[in-house]
């Protein structure tokens, strides 16, 4: 009886406070996947509500990537230096991992005005990015939400080209951050390491 | 069955208190900032000074009874609810619980909302069909000349500011000064969230590894900034670049922008 009180009580409370609510913001994960409400651990980075676009042309949440561990970097296309490089790091860590599938690498791009599907369909052909790959596009407050939840920071100058740290994530199979490298040309045996145990654990 | 119909008649109240409530706060007043130039506080050949259009800024930052509004429609935001990504174990912790700011905290009630994260305040103002002021139009906005002012200048009053320990009991918005554009306590009450706080201000451009630059930020950080006497931009610079989105800090609020 005492949890039936209990769910009556928050469902009402919950149904009352929630009338005048605009905000779908965080914390709330995307009704468009086919997931239940309340899978996506609390410390997943995969609860973000924003869509983004694929280099095919695909809305998605990030909860797209639920079920695999995750290697992600962020970059823009029309980067020098950097970001080819540290898309290079982590073809690198693919290559090293030595398994088709079994990881998702996803680049998110900084530059929401440039970085459309199109151009990064371009990006992923010329660096010849396989269908282990997923390139995204996101509007400015998706990117800056992700950057943040990632510790990435990232500026624009006044030429539309960023400056912004260099970090590879590793997320677990819901999502949650659970390891950084930052700087180019890292060594990736940590990163190898971590993504190992965690295909280990599944 | 009898704690069923009082929880139920607690909750129906509870919904009449929090409607009365929302006419109780009167819309917050906003004011226009013109646009003007931004100059960057770290120079390089790409950060150059920006134009940034004119946009409508919140008069004074949010308080704890407008914030209070905002929780009490929006559950997830309560104290006991948030999720640490999204806010850490500081989160309103001022506050008596999670919807009352407190009887003996009444003193607050009109003074800035402080130990809420960046997540928090995004939220906040998404919520009032508003956003977070991005750096620039933060910096254009807190540069406006102050209205009857007894300092020398801007720099030597936020200097004294920061010379001052935090108070114990922060004072009322509208408590310092007024701005050429209106606005008041941009600097002397507490410190402010920006959207991009996270902006990577000290690298030159693009091809740097970000290990190196923040060496520099610390160590010979003087070579390429504005005004080398603005060192309460450092500080601000500084601050910011040492914050997490979820961080809740004391003297720390925010106040939202319309563009």
């Amino acid at each position: 009886m005492k949890i039936v009180i209990f769910v009556f009580f928050s469902i009402i409370l919950f149904g009352c406070s929630d009338m005048s609510s605009k905000s779908a913001f965080v914390g709330e994960v995307a009704r468009s996947t086919s997931m239940p409400v309340g899978t996506v651990s609390s410390e997943s980075i995969y609860q973000l509500a924003d869509t983004f676009q694929t280099q095919d042309n695909k809305k998605i949440t990030l909860s797209y990537f639920m079920g695999k561990p995750t290697v992600v970097g962020m970059i823009f296309t029309h980067c020098p230096y950097a970001c080819p490089r540290l898309t290079a790091d982590i073809k690198d860590i693919e290559e090293k991992m030595n398994s088709k599938k079994g990881v998702n690498y996803l680049l998110v791009s900084f530059d929401s005005e440039r970085d459309f599907p199109e151009q990064l369909k371009k990006f992923a052909n010329s660096y010849g990015l396989n269908q282990n790959w997923t390139l995204l596009h996101g509007d400015e407050n998706a990117v800056r939400t992700l950057s943040v939840l990632l510790n990435v920071q990232f500026q624009k100058d006044a030429t539309g080209n960023f400056s912004h740290s260099n970090i590879i994530s590793v997320l677990d199979k819901d999502g949650v951050l659970v390891f950084q490298k930052e700087g180019i040309d890292a060594d990736p045996a940590e990163t190898i390491g971590t993504l190992k145990q965690l295909l280990a654990k599944r | 069955m009898k704690y069923f119909l009082s929880i139920l008649m607690a909750t129906v109240f509870f919904c009449t208190v929090q409607a009365q409530q929302k006419t109780v706060v009167s819309e917050k007043k906003m004011v226009t900032v013109r646009g003007g130039n931004y100059k960057p506080f770290f120079i390089s050949k790409s950060n150059r000074p920006v134009y940034v259009t004119s946009f409508r800024m919140d008069e004074t930052p949010v308080t704890n009874a407008e914030y209070l509004i905002f929780v009490k429609s929006n559950p997830r935001w309560r104290r006991s609810k948030v999720n640490r990504l999204f806010a850490d174990t500081n989160y309103l912790r001022h506050w008596k619980n999670d919807l009352e700011i407190g009887v003996s905290n009444k003193i607050i009630y009109n003074s800035p909302v402080v130990n809420v994260s960046w997540f928090a305040a995004q939220a906040y103002c998404k919520w009032k069909n508003k956003q977070l002021p991005t750096v620039a139009q933060w910096e254009l906005a807190a540069n406006g000349s102050p209205k009857d002012f007894k300092y020398k200048s801007l720099t030597d009053f936020i200097l004294d500011w920061y010379t001052k320990p935090s108070p114990r009991v922060l004072p009322h918005v509208k408590s310092t000064y007024q701005n050429q554009y209106g606005l008041y306590d941009m600097h002397g009450l507490i410190w402010e969230w920006t959207f991009n706080f996270n902006s990577f201000a000290a690298s030159p451009d693009s091809r740097r590894n970000g290990e190196d630059d923040f060496k520099n930020f610390c160590a010979g950080g003087a070579i390429n900034v504005a005004d080398k006497t603005d060192y309460a931009a450092y500080l601000r610079y500084g601050y910011r670049a040492s914050l997490k989105g979820n961080y809740c800090i004391s003297s720390l609020g925010f106040r939202c922008v319309k563009n």
